[in-house]
C-alpha cells in the first residue's frame, strides 16, 4: 500500500493545540487534506460521511475515547480497513497491548517529533 | 426531661407514698415507732433506691451505646476517607505531576527560545540557508508546543485528586456535623474513576514508568 499524499487524513484529539501541531507536522510531511475531530464520536460521524485514508487519534478523550473509536471502526465493515495510528500519552504496556488487540496499525507515544510521525506513517503504508 | 427520669420520679413518688402510708398506719395503731417499724421502713427505702438506681443504669447504658455507635460511625467515615491511599498514592502522584509540569514547561520554553535564536542568527545568511533553518526550527517549535497537551492531562489528574479529597472530606464533615454542606459531584468522581479503569485511562506516566517508543514498537512487532 503506497502513501498517497492527496488522501484525506482525519486527526482526532480533544486538545486544539495538539490538533494544530499534528496538522502542521502532516503539512510539512506533505499531507494537505486534513480534517479534525475533538473526540471519538465526532470522528466516527465524519468517517461515515467521508472516506479517509488514515486516522491519527489520541486515546484519552471524552465522551468517546480513542480505543473505543478504534473498536467501533474495526467492528464496522465499511470502515474496518482504514489505517489507524494511536498518538497518545498513554504509555503503559497494557495500553499498547489493548490497542494492538483492538487492531491498531501503529502507536506513537507523546511527546513525539515529525520524524517519528513520518516513520510510523511510512511503516503503516509499508514504505 | 428524659422518659427515664420521668419513670424514676414516678417510682420514687410511689415509694414515698408507700412509706408515708406505712408511717401513718403505724402511728394510728399505738403512737410509737418500734425496731420492727424501722426495719420495715429501711426495706421500703432500699426497694425505692433499687428502682432509682435501675433507672439510672438504663439511662447510662443508652448513652454509652449512643457514644459507641457514634465512634463506630466515625471509624467507618475515617476508613472511607482512605487516608493511606491519599498519603501513599494520590498526593505523591499529584506532586510528581506538578513537578513534571514545571519540567515540561521549562524544557519547552528553552527549546522554543533556542529555535527563535537560531532563526535570528540565520537572518544574515543567504536565502536558501535562512529558508532551510526557518523550516527546521519552525517544525521544532511545533513539536515543542506539544507540551501543552501533556501538561493539560497532568493538571486534569491533579484536579481529579483534589476533587477526590474534597468529596471525602465533605462526606466526613457531613457525618460529623449533619448540617454541614456536602459538596456535590461526589458520585461523578467515582464514576469517572471507574470509567478510567475500564478504558485504561492512565494519562502521562512519570519519566521512569513510561515505556519508550522503541519498546512500544517491539510490543507491536511481538
Amino acid at each position: 500500500m503506497a502513501i498517497d499524499p492527496t488522501m484525506p487524513v482525519l486527526i482526532v484529539d480533544d486538545y486544539k493545540t495538539m490538533l494544530r501541531i499534528i496538522r502542521n507536522l502532516l503539512k510539512q510531511i506533505g499531507f494537505e487534506d486534513v480534517d479534525e475531530a475533538a473526540d471519538g464520536s465526532e470522528a466516527l460521524g465524519k468517517m461515515r460521511d467521508k472516506r479517509y485514508g488514515l486516522v491519527i487519534s489520541d486515546w484519552n478523550m471524552e465522551p468517546m475515547t480513542g480505543i473505543e473509536l478504534l473498536r467501533e471502526v474495526r467492528a464496522d465493515e465499511k470502515l474496518n480497513r482504514t489505517p489507524f495510528i494511536m498518538v497518545t500519552a498513554e504509555s503503559k504496556t497494557e495500553n499498547v497491548i489493548a490497542a494492538k488487540k483492538a487492531g491498531v496499525n501503529n502507536y506513537i507515544v507523546k511527546p513525539f517529533n515529525a520524524e517519528t510521525l513520518k516513520a510510523k506513517i511510512d511503516a503503516v503504508f509499508g514504505e | 426531661m428524659s422518659p427515664a427520669s420521668r419513670t424514676s420520679e414516678t417510682e420514687a413518688e410511689r415509694q414515698f407514698a408507700r412509706m408515708r402510708a406505712y408511717l401513718d398506719a403505724t402511728r394510728a395503731a399505738d403512737g410509737a415507732t418500734s425496731f420492727r417499724d424501722v426495719v420495715a421502713l429501711a426495706e421500703i427505702t432500699a426497694a425505692s433506691m433499687q428502682a432509682f438506681f435501675a433507672s439510672i443504669d438504663a439511662a447510662i447504658y443508652r448513652e454509652l451505646r449512643d457514644i459507641a455507635d457514634y465512634i463506630g460511625k466515625m471509624r467507618a467515615e475515617i476508613t472511607a476517607l482512605e487516608p493511606s491511599d491519599l498519603k501513599a498514592n494520590r498526593l505523591p502522584k499529584a506532586g510528581e505531576d506538578l513537578w513534571a509540569i514545571v519540567g515540561a514547561t521549562e524544557d519547552a520554553t528553552n527549546q522554543i527560545m533556542e529555535c527563535a535564536e537560531d532563526i535570528l542568527s540565520a537572518v544574515n545568511r543567504d536565502d536558501d540557508t535562512l529558508r532551510e533553518v526557518a523550516n527546521a526550527k519552525v517544525m521544532a517549535i511545533f513539536e515543542a508546543c506539544s507540551f501543552q497537551d501533556i501538561t493539560g492531562q497532568r493538571i486534569a489528574r491533579v484536579i481529579e485528586t483534589l476533587q477526590h479529597i474534597e468529596q471525602r472530606v465533605g462526606r466526613f464533615a457531613a457525618a460529623v456535623e449533619p448540617n454541614a454542606d456536602t459538596p456535590g459531584g461526589g458520585d461523578s468522581v467515582d464514576q469517572r474513576e471507574a470509567r478510567a479503569r475500564e478504558l485504561l485511562l492512565h494519562g502521562p506516566q512519570s519519566a521512569g514508568e513510561a515505556i519508550r517508543q522503541d519498546e512500544v514498537d517491539a510490543l507491536l512487532r511481538s
